[in-house]
């Protein structure tokens, strides 16, 4: 028989293997906690909105293709579903109504003068002096002064997907803001850093078009970041061509591409970044466009171009209002597909799952709600009810006298 | 009406008697139909349903419309305080509410009007209380023949009392005007007669079933659970049972020895099973009903939670809005409850001095709370004058009843002036308004007051003829 009271030995080997199991436990559970939140990328995230930072460094009319780059961007990217209020935009602006433009107030990026880039609706959120690399790094960190309006700030948050476009004089691992000071690529790096620790982007593409812009990219080590640039190191990035009535070139050959490019999409295609990247032909562009992926965990062929350049959410239909708690969805809700891939539907997987109650009775009740919920409208089930008063009573009545 | 013939033969006979009283109800009925109908179409717009007394939080039709507009925008139709009523009201009046272009002839007003709810409802009301009436005098009858008190004098060769009750529920103007006003309260008087016309036919589901939609639909309606219980349970409106037993006590062997009325709690009983039933099938309803986008619990709060903490000031021909106005808000609590327990104290003595009369004792009922309740509306007179009809061959001799009926009349013709005067002209103020609505609670007072002491001298003049009889 064993004696029902340990001793003192082993109550003691007792409590320290006890201890030891507690520690054991808690080292892991510490571990996995840190392992998740290190591991909390962007699969847990949903993509929530698309912002775009559109850049020309440059000022001064012979640099009138850097503005029509950025402005012929900002229509495309606005032609594709972003709104103004998720545009930065940052112009030296000083070209549609200089003295020396024949067309006042208009911007072209084509000799055929087919498109006015300065059209009327054309938000400009940093023009002028205000373009220094101070408030550029201040836009991408959100570090301003109390004082910035909200129309100047990026105000992104996890679920957002970030298009950068920078163009202007660059070269090896910097890019000339305003002639006058410049931005290096640890700079860039730093700031890309700092938006990835402030869960500021959940996927980031930067695209450069400057001499030598590969070489910006040398310093980034965020995830989820996408680059591309217009040329590698020692090449130049060249303009498309010269217009004789403006005076100056009027567009550069890698933005000129991308606008190609993009002019054959509209809002609700899929094609894919991959396409867009090997839309690049070395012979055209005169130079060789460099996309860097190794930051950036998702296939390139299974990410549409509006994932960066457009707007185009995924719209989950309610019938009822909108509630302030989440909860679990109904079978109800219909998910509206605007062309996506099934695979898309994993990464943007909600992350609020609620753990329901396991009472027996508030399982009755829901399975009893989903029942009814699956006949049809309530209330047409309350017509019926009402309805159904009338020959109740009269059977009753009936029954009774 | 065929429900009522085919019960007894006397009122076969009864009917064959008063064949030209009955020519004359139909034709009077008859007229007061086409009078409303001439009154719901009529082209000009009579604005009635802005009346402060037709359309309170309560009964007005416009606040439906707008419940039941957010109702169909997914949102709650309790929200922003607006409709006040059962959601029940919403599904059936709800899609009336909603101008339709199909109708080729126009329509001036909401398609309420067209649809013709609550003149069905009235026309209903009017065949019930008729029913009830007859049901009623029939048991007078029976009783006084039982005292031997029954003479030919008694048998009036005009219109029976259903029938006058019925002509003055309907040729009522307060009627008429809840009824082209398009207020809900035709509705809620329907349920409240059928309670009635249940409890004296001694039908039990259907007084049960009255009983709960007219609780459900206004709250106050509840306090007539004891005079139904007591209908079922006595049966109609009696002599007291004193007369009864004294007249056993003198004569021996009598062939109608039935008269010894013992309360019968099967019926009773039977009744409470049915309202049982009949409530948990409205609160299965509502609940279904409101499922989506509100709860039940918000429902008994904007329903019975609106009207008993009166959180709606705007005018009426009550005393409440005025005297809440004003009060503090560290005794409107206070004053919550004594205006509640004003209605609720007066139930156990009047249910036990006129426990042998369970109708009258109803209609006291009613016309207490409907002083007393938190939102009278027009409606409210409309049923308690009709229902006084009933009883007109025991309240014949009742005291001030031409000062009572020209006071009603300078009030109902007054307040509209006053409102004017307040609202539109600016010339006069609140007070104005609000002395008629106080006018209009003593008369309404001075009504019951006398109506219950004509009454009980009734009674005690029926005690002394028999015993008068007795001794001879």
């Amino acid at each position: 028989m064993r004696s029902k009271l340990p001793d003192a030995a082993s109550s003691r080997k007792m409590a320290a293997s006890s201890a030891v199991v507690a520690i054991l436990a808690s080292i892991w559970l510490c571990s996995s906690i840190a392992a998740d939140a290190s591991g909390s990328s962007s699969e847990t995230t949903m993509h929530t909105n698309n912002w775009a930072v559109l850049v020309c460094t440059s000022r001064f009319w012979f640099n009138y293709r850097h503005m029509a780059n950025t402005l012929s961007l900002y229509r495309t990217v606005k032609r594709l579903g972003i709104p103004d209020e998720r545009i930065i935009l940052m112009l030296a602006d000083d070209m549609a109504c200089n003295s020396r433009n024949k067309y006042p107030a208009q911007v072209f990026n084509n000799e055929n003068h087919w498109l006015n880039l300065y059209g009327d609706n054309v938000e400009v959120d940093y023009r002028g002096y205000e373009v220094t690399v101070e408030n550029f790094l201040r836009v991408l960190t959100g570090r301003h002064e109390s004082a910035v309006p909200r129309s100047k700030r990026l105000l992104s948050d996890e679920g957002s997907h970030i298009l950068l476009y920078m163009t202007g004089h660059g070269g090896d691992e910097f890019l000339k803001f305003q002639d006058s000071e410049e931005l290096q690529s640890h700079d860039l790096a730093d700031a890309v850093k700092q938006m990835k620790e402030k869960h500021r982007f959940k996927e980031l593409l930067i695209m450069v078009d400057t001499c030598q812009a590969a070489t910006l990219f040398n310093q980034l080590h965020s995830p989820g970041v996408l680059a591309i640039a217009s040329s590698m190191k020692g090449e130049n990035s060249y303009s498309h061509h010269l217009d004789s009535d403006v005076g100056v070139s009027v567009v550069d050959r890698f933005t000129f591409y991308t606008l190609a490019f993009f002019e054959r999409l509209n809002m609700y295609d899929n094609a894919s970044l991959s396409r867009l990247f090997n839309s690049y032909d070395p012979n055209l562009l005169m130079s060789n466009a460099y996309y860097r992926t190794d930051l950036y965990q998702p296939n390139l062929q299974e990410v549409p171009v509006t994932n960066f350049f457009g707007s185009v959410m995924e719209t989950v239909h309610t019938d009822s209002a909108y509630r302030a708690f989440p909860q679990k969805n109904t079978p109800r809700e219909t998910r509206i597909r605007t062309g996506n891939t099934a695979e898309d539907d994993s990464r943007r997987s909600i992350l609020t799952d609620m753990t329901k109650a396991e009472c027996p009775f508030t399982r009755i009740v829901s399975s009893l709600e989903s029942k009814m919920e699956t006949v049809g409208n309530l209330d047409s089930l309350v017509n019926y009810g009402l309805v159904m008063i009338l020959p109740v009573l009269v059977v009753s009545v009936w029954l009774s006298t | 009406m065929a429900t009522a013939n085919t019960e007894e033969e006397k009122s076969k006979s009864e009917q064959q008697k008063n064949h030209g009283g009955g020519g004359g109800f139909t034709r009077w009925a008859v007229l007061a139909v086409i009078f409303r109908l001439i009154l719901i179409y009529f082209p000009g717009n009579l604005n009635l349903s802005s009346r402060p007394e037709v359309s309170t939080p309560l009964t007005s039709i416009r606040r439906l419309a707008e419940g039941y507009w957010l109702k169909q925008s997914s949102m709650s139709p309790y929200a922003g305080s607006m409709y006040h009523g059962s959601p029940l009201l919403l599904s059936v009046l709800g899609p009336l509410t909603v101008k339709r272009t199909i109708l080729t002839y126009s329509v001036a007003n909401a398609e309420l009007k067209g649809s013709l709810v609550t003149f069905y409802a009235d026309l209903i009301s009017g065949i019930l209380i008729r029913a009830t009436g007859w049901k009623l005098q029939m048991t007078y009858r029976k009783s006084l023949k039982s005292l031997n008190l029954l003479n030919k004098s008694t048998d009036s060769g005009g219109l029976s009392s259903g029938d006058i009750a019925a002509l003055v529920y309907l040729w009522n103007p307060f009627t008429i005007v809840a009824c082209v006003g398009l207020s809900t309260s035709p509705v809620e008087n329907l349920f409240t007669i059928l309670t009635l016309y249940g409890a004296a036919t001694g039908i039990a589901p259907l007084a049960a079933f009255g009983w709960v939609m007219a609780t459900h639909l206004s709250l106050y309606p509840a306090i007539l659970i004891i005079p139904v219980i007591l209908l079922l349970g006595y049966g109609p409106d009696a002599p007291p049972s004193k007369l009864f037993r004294s007249k056993e006590n003198g004569k021996v062997g009598d062939d109608t020895s039935s008269q010894d009325i013992i309360f019968s709690w099967g019926r009773v009983l039977h009744l409470l099973v049915w309202t049982s039933m009949w409530s948990v099938y409205v609160l299965v309803l509502c609940s279904i009903s409101v499922k989506q986008h509100s709860s039940l619990q918000e429902m008994f709060q904007r329903t019975y939670g609106f009207i008993l903490t009166v959180e709606d000031l705007s005018p009426n021909i009550g005393v409440l809005w005025y005297f809440f106005a004003e009060v503090f808000d560290f005794f409107r609590d206070f004053f919550l409850i004594v205006f509640h327990s004003n209605i609720l104290f007066m139930i156990l003595p009047l249910a036990i001095r006129l426990k042998h009369r369970p109708c009258f004792l109803a209609f006291v009922y009613i016309a207490i709370s409907s002083m007393l309740k938190s939102y009278p509306s027009v409606g409210d007179p409309a049923l308690y004058l009709g229902l006084l009809g009933l009883f007109l061959d025991e309240l014949a001799d009742m005291q001030f009843s031409f000062f009572l009926f020209c006071g009603y009349v300078g009030v109902s013709l007054l307040s509209p002036v006053m409102h004017n005067l307040w609202i539109w002209r600016g010339t006069g103020n609140a007070n104005f308004y609000y002395a008629t609505a106080m006018a209009y609670a003593c008369f309404q007072i001075v009504l019951v007051v006398e109506s219950v002491s004509s009454m009980l001298n009734h009674d005690r003049k029926l005690m002394k003829l028999s015993a008068s009889k007795l001794q001879k």
